[in-house]
């Protein structure tokens, strides 16, 4: 931290050096969450061309419209914005984390990590929360000109387009895709967070035992964090794709 | 630090001695960006509860919310993810092949919109549709799900 | 700072004395089966993938005699095959199994992990001076993920109901749905799990690759210094790193559709008429998912192949390469347009016309940087003075492949032509020759040049030439025939063309491709047997720099141990093509530029 070398006329790509000034790890960490990116990208782009491919889709507001403990109270987006909270939130912690071990603060390491920790299984147990939601909660469905009751699965959407039954309005048996999508995006999305927060218990082990000071840098608290991020980041987009539009 | 200059690859140390003010001021920023988000979520909500809804309203107000995610996306990666800091060259190695992701989604829906075309015209496969027997019943199978 | 030391595990041998570093003690299993030197894990991906080349050139030659000899029996084939083979004719379920194995074994295990796992393990720290790969650990995962891949779909040839069987592009309905066909049940699943591997494999060796090339390269090794051979194999980990999680996407919706019932790739299905409930997914969608990896899957396999010819022809034409920068150029577009243009696989799948034609135009646009490759290769050999060894024979083999089979490229990439081309044994001789057969040259011709350096041994010349001749000509008289078969409008995937009344008559000359399959195939054993003949009785390699060459592996020991150079790593002064140039045969990259040198 005592350089101040000037990075202007440094020869960055004439060898024996980074032309990055990074470390082979950080630099291999980026490459790796690009490729998670196109992983990522695909499923939501196969959603897209499958939602493009549909006469009717969804209306998110109409399915995620139910808060913990409120009953039947309609609600919708509330929870969901609870859950960016939290995500947004864990990640204001971690680069808080990050920039304690940038001053080589082990104690602040350690408070920040414990956060983020929190953060990450806060938001995980808000996604059980729906998914048994999702998976218990039963809709009227007209099937075959008989009424159902259909809870949301991979297989099947309660959410068709509504037609009049008997008096009253009555959905159809929607796009099955929204189900499947919706299930295999968030589980992939979960299974980022859940792999997050085994890292960070783990750097947040190596931390208490002083690892990273004997090392004399909190590098890999660095390379967790562009994970962490990265699951941030995931979700916004998730959140685009199933709750806003 | 001794250690860490001790690797050939880096140059240079980058200054961290800033406060968290930036990091706050961004947490800020994106709760802000979210809640207009949440805001015309809930606007294009009661535009399709109200009688006629207006579709050209309402895909306005969805390209508005993937812009203000596209702005997210980027306070999250040069601030928190500190690739702002970073050297152009980093930047643009990260950057550049993002680009890929434009054709990759444009070709991609044109075809899913063509396949919406094609299943309104072919009658063919919409006979089937019609003399379905009934699913496989949901409440059971839901829990197996 | 010891710490700091593993961190960066390549610096290790930097911060040290590397002289110690070789007398560590070293048992075998750390030396020759968890290995961490990229040398030895270089090697292990050469045999493995001789092992699988083997196997798939054998499922060639087993489904050539059912298609060459479709009356014929061969009692011996049931003794090798069992119940796929009753009465030694071949099971046509069991024919479909060997062609998707084929092409799953060739295209992934062998020209994938076989020919970039070992070129760039063992090119690219030697090329570029460093001790190791960046990651030496994860490099030795990346062997493992790759081992057990094998494994699992080594297994699934030996399963109750046959190995996979719907092609190696594992189209859904067939591949999602277990009643398809018998290679529709399990095998499916261990190809799935098994390509899972692969995948995680490619990820840790391609992250690796990148970040080595990048961060490692010795001082003076500036990117525009880097033999061709890297900056080839650079675009290949590239392309790997970003298009193989998309087939990982595509292979776990596949499983969900297996296993979970959702429908992302089934519709409107009827089966053994009987309705299926999924409804709204789409067959294509899995094609376009497929194809964004698939196609660039065919430059991760053509690439190293084009970089190490560069360099070999370069070497044996005593000459500077032709256009250095136009090289790295035509690789850049070939590795930005493989993105553009996965399309060209489905011109008939019910994709938009209109879409299509777009794709149409960026495919046509390959043919620029190829048509540039391959100026600068032939300009290069101009007026040269040639050595042809057999690894300079197999490198202007594949650039005469290259040619041969690009050409039909420009044919198929036209989605007008290719309404009546699509799925016809054109198809099959196009891609045989310009990804098949010219990547396995390169990967010969990579084998014959570095064999020396990998085992201080030389191989067999007498035995190499044979090789190199009979594959050649074998290649050729294999797959010209089938573009006129293609034309005729047979079909590629058929188990038996003697019923049909039109395709009666190529019945000789399928006798003839068959024959000539075989011949070729044997002397692909010849070439095995060179190469572990010559591993251990081989000439010696006696000096350091066999071939006179530039590049920085020559400047090892023959033998190097962990860590390549026993003392410093040499500094880098100039590009690695200053061949024939002011008066000297070949001047090295460490050899600093001297005061009346001329700069071109």
């Amino acid at each position: 931290m005592s350089t101040t070398a000037t990075p202007t006329n440094t020869k960055w790509w004439n060898g024996g050096r980074s032309p990055f000034n990074a470390s082979y790890g950080k630099v291999m960490m980026w490459y790796f969450l690009m490729s998670d990116a196109f992983t990522f990208g695909a499923f939501l782009i196969s959603y897209g061309t499958i939602r493009f491919s549909q006469n009717h889709w969804v209306d998110p507001n109409h399915v995620f419209n139910s808060f913990p403990f409120a009953g039947h109270a309609n609600l919708p987006l509330a929870f969901v914005s609870l859950m960016t909270f939290i995500l947004i939130f864990s990640s204001v912690t971690m680069v808080l984390a990050v920039h304690e071990g940038h001053n080589m603060n082990r104690k602040g390491v350690e408070k920040y990590m414990i956060l983020t920790i929190i953060g990450g299984i806060a938001f995980l147990s808000c996604q059980a929360w729906e998914w048994t939601h999702m998976l218990t909660g039963q809709h009227e469905v007209l099937v075959n000109g008989q009424i159902e009751l259909w809870n949301t699965t991979v297989s099947h959407n309660p959410f068709g387009p509504e037609v009049m039954f008997n008096g009253k309005e009555v959905a159809t048996p929607g796009p099955i895709a929204f189900g499947s999508y919706f299930f295999e995006i968030t589980g992939f999305h979960g299974f980022h967070v859940f792999s997050g927060v085994i890292i960070n218990i783990v750097m947040y082990i190596k931390t208490k035992m002083g690892h990273f000071d004997q090392r004399g840098h909190y590098e890999m608290i660095e390379k967790a964090g562009l994970y962490w991020h990265f699951v941030d980041l995931v979700w916004v987009f998730v959140f685009l794709c199933f709750y806003l539009i | 630090m001794s250690a860490h200059s001790a690797s050939p690859e880096i140059t240079f140390h980058a200054d961290h001695s800033g406060g968290t003010k930036k990091i706050w001021r961004t947490f800020w920023l994106l709760s802000v960006i979210t809640v207009i988000e949440l805001a015309i979520g809930l606007a294009i909500y009661n535009i399709h509860k109200g009688e006629a809804p207006n579709h050209t309203l309402v895909l306005m107000f969805k390209g508005v919310v993937c812009i203000l995610t596209l702005a997210k996306a980027y306070y999250i990666v040069s601030i928190f993810m500190h690739l702002g800091d970073e050297i152009r060259n980093m930047i643009m190695t990260i950057v550049v092949p993002l680009c890929l992701f434009i054709w990759f989604i444009i070709a991609f829906l044109w075809d899913g919109n063509s396949w919406k075309n094609l299943r309104n015209t072919d009658a063919g496969s919409r006979e089937y549709k019609t003399e379905q027997v009934a699913k496989p019943a949901a409440i059971e199978k839901g829990a197996k799900d | 700072m010891s710490s700091a030391a593993t961190l960066h595990g390549a610096d290790v041998h930097a911060g040290h004395d590397a002289h110690h570093e070789h007398h560590h003690h070293e048992t075998f299993i750390t030396k020759y089966v968890f290995s961490q030197d990229h040398k030895m894990i270089a090697k292990q991906f050469l045999v493995t993938g001789i092992i699988w080349a083997i196997i798939g050139g054998l499922f060639s030659v087993i489904f050539r005699l059912q298609l060459g000899y479709p009356e014929s029996t061969f009692p011996w084939l049931e003794d090798f095959l069992g119940h796929w083979a009753k009465g030694g004719k071949l099971d046509p379920e069991f024919y479909y199994a060997l062609v998707t194995m084929h092409g799953t074994i060739l295209v992934f295990f062998v020209l994938t992990a076989g020919l970039s796992g070992t070129f760039a393990n063992f090119l690219i720290p030697l090329q570029i001076g460093a001790r190791d790969m960046a990651s030496p650990m994860l490099n030795m995962l990346s062997y493992w993920f790759f081992f057990t891949a094998s494994i699992i779909m080594f297994s699934s040839l030996f399963v109750q109901t046959g190995p996979a069987s719907g092609g190696w592009t594992i189209y859904p309905p067939l591949s999602a749905l277990g009643d398809a066909s018998s290679g529709s049940k399990i095998g499916m699943d261990l190809w799935l799990v098994a390509m899972a591997m692969f995948i995680v494999s490619s990820l840790l060796g391609g992250l690796n690759y990148i970040s080595t090339i990048l961060n490692l390269r010795t001082k003076g090794m500036s990117m525009t210094r880097l033999p061709l051979t890297i900056w080839a194999l650079f675009f290949t980990a590239v392309l790997g790193v970003l298009s193989f999680p998309v087939l990982l996407s595509g292979a776990i919706l596949l499983l969900f559709d297996r296993n979970l019932g959702t429908s992302f790739f089934l519709s409107d299905i009827v089966i053994q008429g009987k309705i299926l409930p999924n409804e709204g997914g789409s067959a294509i969608l899995f094609q376009h998912l497929f194809w964004f990896l698939g196609h660039p899957e065919v430059y991760i396999i053509l690439l190293p192949a084009m970089g190490m010819s560069s360099e070999i022809i370069s070497v044996n034409s005593r000459k500077p390469i032709f256009g250095y920068m136009a090289m790295v150029g035509s690789l850049f577009a070939i590795a930005i347009l493989a993105f553009l243009v996965w399309a060209h696989h489905m011109f008939v799948t019910g994709l938009n016309p209109f879409l299509g034609s777009v794709f149409v135009l960026l495919t046509l646009l390959i043919a620029v940087p190829s048509a540039i490759k391959v100026f600068n290769w032939l300009t290069t050999l101009w007026r040269g003075s040639i050595r042809f060894t057999p690894g300079m024979l197999f490198a202007i083999g594949f650039v005469s492949l290259f040619i041969s089979g690009g050409l039909t490229g420009i044919f198929l990439g036209n989605s007008a032509l290719d309404l009546h081309l699509h799925d016809t044994y054109f198809v099959i001789a196009h891609f045989h020759i310009v990804m098949g057969v010219a990547s396995f040259f390169g990967m010969f011709a990579g084998v014959y040049h570095w064999f020396p350096k990998m085992f201080g041994r030389y191989l067999n010349n007498t035995m190499a030439y044979i090789h190199f001749w009979v594959t050649i000509v074998g290649a050729y008289l294999i797959f010209w025939p089938m573009h006129y078969e293609g034309l005729a409008g047979m079909p590629r995937r058929y188990y038996d063309f003697s019923n049909w009344e039109s395709f009666k008559q190529f019945g000789e000359l399928n006798q003839f491709i068959s024959f000539i399959s075989m011949i070729v195939f044997a002397v692909q054993l010849l070439f095995v047997f060179n190469f572990f003949y010559s591993m251990y009785k081989g000439r010696k390699v006696t000096t350091q720099n066999p071939w006179g060459a530039n590049t920085l592996e020559w400047t090892t020991p023959v033998n190097p141990g962990h860590g390549n150079w026993p003392g410093e790593i040499p500094e880098v002064y100039r590009g690695a093509y200053d061949y024939a140039k002011d008066g000297h045969e070949f001047i090295p990259q460490n050899v600093p530029v001297g005061d009346d040198e001329t700069h071109h």
